[in-house]
């Protein structure tokens, strides 16, 4: 039974998938060729085309699509980074000291509720041309931060008293047992991060003007009329989450082999 | 105070006019009540009292992780500080760190005592308490009896200067306890080590120790401190054995109200 049953299973699904997919081609196929206007809506072939050249020749500025995605890519990650380096000290901090959490919780709540896309114009004042990686700092801190201080308060104390009998202190126990025990959910917190980080990033690179990034690609093309390379920037953007997303979830089942899974 | 004194005369644990109350919302709750008692090096006491009477606290206190409201725990003369002093603490709920194998939940203890581990130790003790094989599980791919092995291991590994176990076989079945209890004396009467041992299964407790201290329901006092005269290894059907058992169960009979 088990391992033939299993797959067939993921065969069919792979199968189901795939149908799927084909399903929704024609389907956009046939609007298309209803509403027979490239402008308001490509076909699916067309945007084909559209990827094909974008990737091989360049943009208006022979700039690839690559490279763009490489240059999105690369404010994302320092975005994120950033993020990561300054949401979890504080959330660790936080989750451990009462005191941090009163003191901090005021300044930090009320910011939680405003969308980053709303810093965008203050930042383009503040920050000129280059405020992307604040604007991504701004997704990706908060559900960092948030699952972090989570984590740590979920930490047992007997294993905080375990590390104590043996003499440890604070820092030790801060590295051995509150971190470790925090870290499924700032794995979670970073994963959840990056997706808002990634997508307020092509929000900031409609607006913010510049040359390189996905979000600039759509809204050229965009003021060229081009809705088929607009097509392609979005389901780029779309793909390259889904692949972010995918990397983040393999390495948190790599990291937590102790965990015990629940359900298959 | 005659703490320091009792220490001269060579009693390493003293525990001296010993008081806890917890401050809480609800109001003030004392837990333990002018309790005193002593260990000398090498003995194994065992100490029982009814559920709830404050047995965990007592632990607790005496590994120096609550203070006490007054009197005075004094470990070779000194108060008990685990920075200081070398402490296997067995505690009463699960205690591994789950993202751990067995070997390196084994190591943890040695790792903070003295910032290193020698796997040659981790091993000695791995096999002293039978869990040679299972080195790279995770504490969930093992079962209960086999977690408080790896608890005991990893106190052991340190090289403690006393061994302060909480209910530690409590939750586990009677075979598995008896295995358990019987490397527990086989291991201490190789070791050499002070022993405290805290239970509320009476016959575990003569069963184990030297001295069987029994406590009164909260706030804990000490109801009477009884030494166990008989050779080991013991059984448990032996008429000295069950009387010692009968006796102590009435002891604590008069603690419970009757239903
Ligand atoms: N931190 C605390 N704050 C307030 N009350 C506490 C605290 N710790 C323990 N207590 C109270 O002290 C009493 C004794 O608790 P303790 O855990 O020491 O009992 P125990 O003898 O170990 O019980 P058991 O046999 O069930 O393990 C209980 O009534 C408990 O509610
Ligand atoms: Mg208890």
């Amino acid at each position: 039974m088990g391992i033939r049953s299993s797959y067939y299973k993921g065969l069919k699904s792979i199968i189901v998938g795939l149908a799927s997919i084909v399903t929704f081609l024609l389907a956009w196929e046939a609007v298309f060729l209803v509403m027979n206007n490239p402008f308001f809506l490509p076909g699916p072939y067309q945007v084909f085309l559209a990827f094909i050249r974008i990737a091989t020749l360049g943009d208006i500025n022979h700039v690839p699509l690559a490279l763009h995605a490489s240059v999105s890519l690369y404010r994302v990650l320092l975005g994120f980074v950033a993020g990561a380096v300054t949401a979890i000290p504080l959330g660790l901090l936080m989750g451990m000291r009462t005191t941090v959490r009163s003191a901090v919780n005021p300044i930090i709540e009320p910011l939680r509720f405003i969308p980053p896309m709303a810093w965008i114009p203050l930042t383009i004042l503040l920050l000129g041309l280059n405020g992307y990686i604040f604007i991504i700092w701004l997704g990706v801190f908060f559900p960092v931060l948030l699952n972090t201080i989570a984590g740590v308060r979920r930490a047992s104390i007997t294993l905080v008293n375990v590390a104590k009998t043996f003499g440890a202190k604070d820092l030790t126990i801060l590295r051995k047992i509150i971190f470790p025990s925090a870290l499924p959910e700032i794995m979670t917190g970073l994963r959840v991060g990056m997706g808002i980080g990634w997508m307020c990033l092509v929000a900031a690179e409609l607006i913010i003007p510049s040359a390189y990034g996905l979000g600039y690609l759509i809204e050229e093309y965009f003021n060229y009329a081009q809705t088929d390379v607009v097509i392609v920037g979005m389901i780029t953007i779309g793909l390259i989450g889904l692949a972010i997303n995918y990397f983040m979830l393999y390495v948190e089942k790599r990291m937590f082999r102790w965990r015990v899974d629940v359900g298959t | 105070m005659w703490a320091h004194e009792a220490w001269a005369m060579g009693l390493m644990f003293v525990v001296d006019s010993l008081n806890k109350s917890f401050h809480t919302e609800s109001g003030t709750i004392d837990v333990i009540d002018n309790l005193s008692f002593s260990v000398e090096e090498g003995q194994f006491l065992c100490i029982v009292g009814p559920s709830g009477c404050g047995k965990t606290t007592l632990l607790k206190i005496m590994c120096g992780l609550e203070t006490p409201t007054s009197g005075n725990v004094l470990i070779n003369g000194v108060l008990p500080n685990p920075q200081k002093q070398k402490f296997g603490v067995i505690f009463q709920e699960e205690s591994l760190l789950p993202w751990r194998t067995v070997i390196q939940n084994v190591e943890f203890g040695q790792e903070i005592c003295s910032g290193r581990c020698s796997l040659d130790i981790a091993r000695k003790y791995m096999s002293l308490v039978g869990l040679v094989g299972f080195e790279n599980y995770y504490p969930h791919q093992i079962s209960g009896g086999m977690k408080k092995r790896v608890a005991i291991a990893r106190a052991l590994a340190v090289d403690p200067d006393i061994i302060m176990m909480d209910e530690p076989f409590a939750d586990l079945d009677a075979q598995t306890r008896w295995i358990l209890q019987k490397e527990l004396l086989s291991v201490w009467s190789q070791l050499k080590k002070t022993v405290i041992f805290i239970t509320h299964n009476v016959e575990e407790a003569v069963f184990l120790g030297q001295f069987v201290a029994v406590l009164t329901k909260r706030p804990a006092t000490l109801k009477s401190l009884i030494k166990i005269d008989l050779p080991y290894p013991r059984s448990r059907l032996t008429p000295p054995f069950i009387s010692y058992r009968e006796k102590i169960i009435g002891m604590l009979q008069q603690e419970i109200p009757s239903i």
